[in-house]
């Protein structure tokens, strides 16, 4: 139980980012970004192909899957986002399917429906703390989230342009007037959205062992949506929060379902809880627990 | 304008001429165009499997005719999720799921107990339907992009989980489609069952496009366009998008049903988060709400790959990706939309080639102040008659509060509107005039206080049940669906005119296509009141300003409402029209006995015309009562003018 339980921190660690990566583009355009999660797929299989396919280190692959998922965030941003103006976010969010199915399309094509596995970023063994075991990756996936946690509050609440970016979510109109570009804005929160993403998917890919192109993004995408979802939409802090409840609440119905041998009769339990708690959320509290407006 | 009076009866021709116009007379009535229509499609149908049977085989091979069928089906998905997404504007982003749904309820039936299809495919449609209605019912609550998520996070969890527990999988092969019609008849061939596919096809065609003709169809298109302006034409908007991802559930479970038995076994792999995405597309490419634009898309996924080179095979799904971005970009409206705008582009231009006074007609309504005079049609035969009480009060309101966090919009408010009489309600901007309208509409909903309507408490009723009792209102912003033509808007106001069922409209029954004509004939008749024949089959958003109130004052009075609330009529109206306004508004009184509750900013027209006047500053009511007094209150004047002026 108690290694079920550091099992979904990490885990729901990197729903965090993707849930904080939505929330930001949620926030900063109003937009449901329904390509989040497969921005960052996408930019792993960038870091399998390097690292995989062509033995370059790890790092190097992971830098260029974060160049790569910010990358894809700011083209699509610059190309259809910003000149669809102020269409309705609806048609909006629409074109972030068409991303979506692209990136999925685009990587089925490349790779095929074949399982895939990227070795970790350090081979090893791991440590005990205070009784539990904790995996070299687990440990750097902790440290990382931790640290760009930190980082992106800090940034986002103490230099000029953060709070410029926080304050455009709030009134566009306003920040513009005081001099704060919006497109640079717009541009800052996509990016960031596609790096997190890219970082996340990176993180998981040792947890999950093998990934099949066409597979991995869809539960990953639901797992980082109900995170979001339960942090109330406009609230970084409930996205991550909520993003590592989500995690938690995986590991724990794996564990349950593991321990009473129930695993033959209900596969994949976690994606039926992931689904309950998004349902009840929208019949609870639909503004989420930290929250104030409503989605989309 | 050309004279509309219709000629004279000539005198009765030679006796042959009658016999044949009598003939002629008989044949028409005989064929009905709903008849002729009901007619065409019962031949189609009938001749398409024999057609299919024969030529079939000769034309394709056995796996080319594998891939029709399998196009076949997913048309077939496509159209229903159409039905969704195209007309009512909602986004689902798990349809794969349904159509697993079809093909698991069908196989087991099928495969399993050894039922015949014509029980397996309702079945599918049946737990398609169920399924939607419980997924919808916590989704489509509110408004936005729930049911993306809520259908995305079902798609998965159906994939990836409920297709996987044994009991229902049968193991890892997954459920056994044996193609059994009925009894020993077995379609093995593909290009034979090719036949059923297309038949099924032409059904689930012919159910859409006589949902689309009902009522139930412009709810769903003017949902898609503004929810707002649905529910000020008495439409119930959440149990219509229930309405239309139910049937749409149902219809994906019936396509399912046929895709699992033309792949013959499925397992939870086919259903997966890319097909449902590739059934997006196919729809808002083709076409927000576009049949053959949507039916194309769909046969364009499948035949592709098996038409181009094999490197380029595949290639389908990343270029309808990226068409989709560029359509919803630049086209809003699908391909099919782009078609269509442009042939409504070359029908005007042909239209102003043929007329070229029709852009001098059109300023003159505006610019001269030729405001029509507003139709007085009969009371509808479905409404029951009109309970009248002189001097009764329709709506009257006891101390309504109305906050939003800090703000008092509106403060302890009481007012009454007395039958046939015209009640203005004037106060500087900010005064709380639209709010205090918007919450005796039902769109907002007062902290405090009471609204009570043709003597019953309206207070916890939604905008759709208060109109559906008689209240009709305007907004400040045209309260029309933008995109629908005229005749659509007008037939749009009388939703609650139809009175029929789901069922008969699906089946576009007799007493359906009755009601329909009533509803058409009463819709023309009011626009020939209006005199705007000649824009019957225009777009809303084509129409000038000016001619959009007209249009909205008509569709409010179609319904021969008991209280019309207008928010700023005379709002973009040029004076001379402001003073026609005046003229029509007090006909509606006095020729036809209405009674009106007015917002207004042109104080001239609000001294003309109303009778009483409710003056609110600040939330509050100043002051109200009789015209007469009210003008001279110095009060009032100070909150118009800025200071009292001596008298």
């Amino acid at each position: 139980m108690s290694t079920a339980l550091v099992i979904g921190v990490v885990q729901g660690g990197m729903y965090g980012l993707l849930a904080l990566g939505l929330v930001l583009v949620y926030k900063g355009s109003r937009v449901l970004n329904f390509a989040q999660a497969e921005i960052g797929t996408v930019s792993l299989f960038l870091a399998y192909w390097l690292v995989a396919q062509h033995n370059l280190p790890w790092i190097v692959g992971a830098a260029c899957a974060l160049l790569l998922g910010a990358a894809i965030a700011m083209v699509f941003e610059r190309v259809i986002v910003r000149p669809m103006g102020s269409a309705p976010r609806l048609s909006v969010a629409v074109a972030t399917i068409g991303l979506l199915t692209l990136l999925l399309s685009l990587e089925l094509l490349q790779f095929g429906p074949t399982p895939r596995v990227l070795p970790p970023p350090i081979e090893g063994l791991g440590v005990h703390i205070a009784g539990f075991y904790v995996s070299p990756t687990q440990l750097i996936s902790l440290g990382a989230v931790a640290v760009i946690g930190v980082a992106l509050a800090m940034f986002l609440r103490r230099t000029d342009f953060g709070l410029g970016v926080l304050a455009a979510a709030e009134d566009p109109i306003a920040v513009r007037l005081v001099g704060v570009r919006l497109s640079r804005v717009s541009a800052f929160t996509w990016g960031v959205s596609g790096a997190l993403s890219a970082l996340a998917a990176l993180f998981i890919a040792p947890s999950l062992g093998v990934f099949t192109p066409g597979v991995i993004g869809a539960p990953l995408f639901v797992a980082s949506l109900a995170g979001a979802l339960l942090g109330g939409m406009t609230s970084l802090t409930g996205a991550f929060i909520g993003g590592i409840a989500i995690g938690v609440l995986e590991a724990v119905t794996k564990y349950v379902v593991i321990s009473s041998n129930l695993s033959a009769t209900i596969p994949g339990a976690q994606s039926i809880a992931i689904f309950a708690v998004i349902l009840v959320v929208l019949l609870v509290r639909p503004q989420g627990l930290l929250g104030r407006g409503a989605a989309a | 304008m050309t004279a509309l009076a219709s000629t004279p009866q000539n005198d009765a021709g030679t006796p042959r001429d009658t016999r044949a116009a009598a003939l002629q007379a008989l044949w028409n009535r005989v064929l009905t165009p709903r008849r002729a229509n009901i007619a065409l499609w019962a031949v189609l149908l009938a001749a398409l499997p024999p057609i299919t049977e024969r030529a079939m085989p000769h034309l394709f091979t056995s796996g080319q005719a594998q891939t029709l069928d399998v196009a076949a089906c997913l048309a077939m998905a496509a159209l229903a999720l159409n039905v969704l997404t195209g007309y009512a504007g909602q986004m689902s982003l798990g349809h794969a799921a349904f159509l697993g749904i079809g093909a698991f309820a069908s196989g087991i039936m099928v495969g399993r107990y050894g039922l015949p299809m014509a029980i397996g495919v309702p079945a599918a449609a049946l737990f398609g339907g169920i399924v939607a209605l419980l997924l919808g019912i916590p989704a489509l609550r509110l408004r936005g992009l729930y049911l993306a998520i809520t259908t995305i996070a079902f798609g998965v969890a159906l994939q990836l989980s409920i297709l996987r527990i044994p009991w229902i999988s049968g193991g890892n092969a997954g459920v056994v489609l044996p193609r059994r019609l009925a009894g020993d008849l077995q379609l093995i061939d593909n290009a034979d069952w090719l036949a059923v596919l297309l038949v099924a096809l032409l059904l689930i065609w012919l159910l859409d496009s006589n949902l689309m003709r009902s009522k139930v169809g412009r709810a769903f298109r003017a949902i898609r366009e503004d929810e707002g302006v649905a529910q000020s034409f008495a439409v119930n908007v959440v149990t219509y998008k229930l309405t239309a991802f139910v049937i749409s559930g149902a219809l994906t479970g019936i396509a399912g049903a046929f895709y699992g038995h033309t792949i013959g076994q499925a397992n939870s792999d086919p259903f997966s988060y890319e097909l449902s995405l590739q059934l997006v597309i196919m729809v808002v490419v083709g076409g927000l709400g576009s049949r053959v634009g949507v039916v194309a898309a769909a046969f364009f996924f499948q035949v592709f790959p098996a038409i181009m080179p094999s490197w380029f095979a595949g290639y389908q799904v990343p270029i309808g990706a990226a068409l989709l971005m560029y359509t919803v970009a630049r086209h809003p409206d699908g391909i099919a939309g782009m078609v269509q705008e442009m042939r409504e582009q070359r029908a005007m231009r042909r239209e102003r080639r043929a007329t070229p006074a029709l852009d001098d007609d059109l300023d003159d309504i505006d610019e001269q102040g030729r405001l029509p005079k507003l139709p007085a049609l009969p009371r509808p035969s479905t409404l029951p008659p009109r309970p009248e009480v002189a001097g009764e009060v329709v709506l009257s309101a006891r101390n309504v509060s109305v906050r939003f966090g800090g703000l008092q919009a509106v403060d302890d408010v009481s007012l009454d509107v007395p039958r046939g009489r015209i009640v203005g309600l004037i106060g500087p901007n900010g005064a709380g005039k639209t709010t205090l309208f918007n919450a005796l509409s039902g769109h907002i909903r007062p902290q405090r206080g009471e609204i009570t309507f043709m003597a019953q408490d309206v207070s916890a009723l939604p905008p759709h049940r208060r109109a559906a009792l008689g209240m009709s209102r305007s907004f400040q912003l045209i309260g029309l669906a933008k995109s629908m033509t005229v005749l659509d808007n007008m037939l749009l106001a009388q939703h609650l005119l139809g009175g029929y069922d789901i069922g008969s409209a699906l089946a576009f029954l007799p007493k359906a296509a009755r009601v329909e004509r009533e509803l058409i004939e009463r819709a023309h008749q009011a626009i020939a009141a209006l005199g705007f024949e000649r824009f019957t089959g225009t777009p809303v958003r084509s129409l000038s300003h000016g001619q959009q109130r007209i249009v909205e004052l008509g569709c409010l009075l179609v319904t021969d409402p008991e209280l019309l609330m207008l928010d700023e009529p005379s709002a973009g109206m040029s004076p001379g029209a402001a003073e026609n306004l005046a003229v029509r508004l007090r006909e509606l009184r006095d020729e036809q006995a209405r009674t009106v509750l007015i917002i207004e900013h042109n104080i001239p027209l609000v001294l003309d015309v109303c009778d009483e006047i409710y003056v609110l500053n600040s939330g509050a009511v100043l002051a109200s009562g009789p015209t007469e007094t009210i003008a001279r209150r110095p009060e009032v004047i100070g909150a118009y003018f800025g200071e009292a002026v001596p008298a």
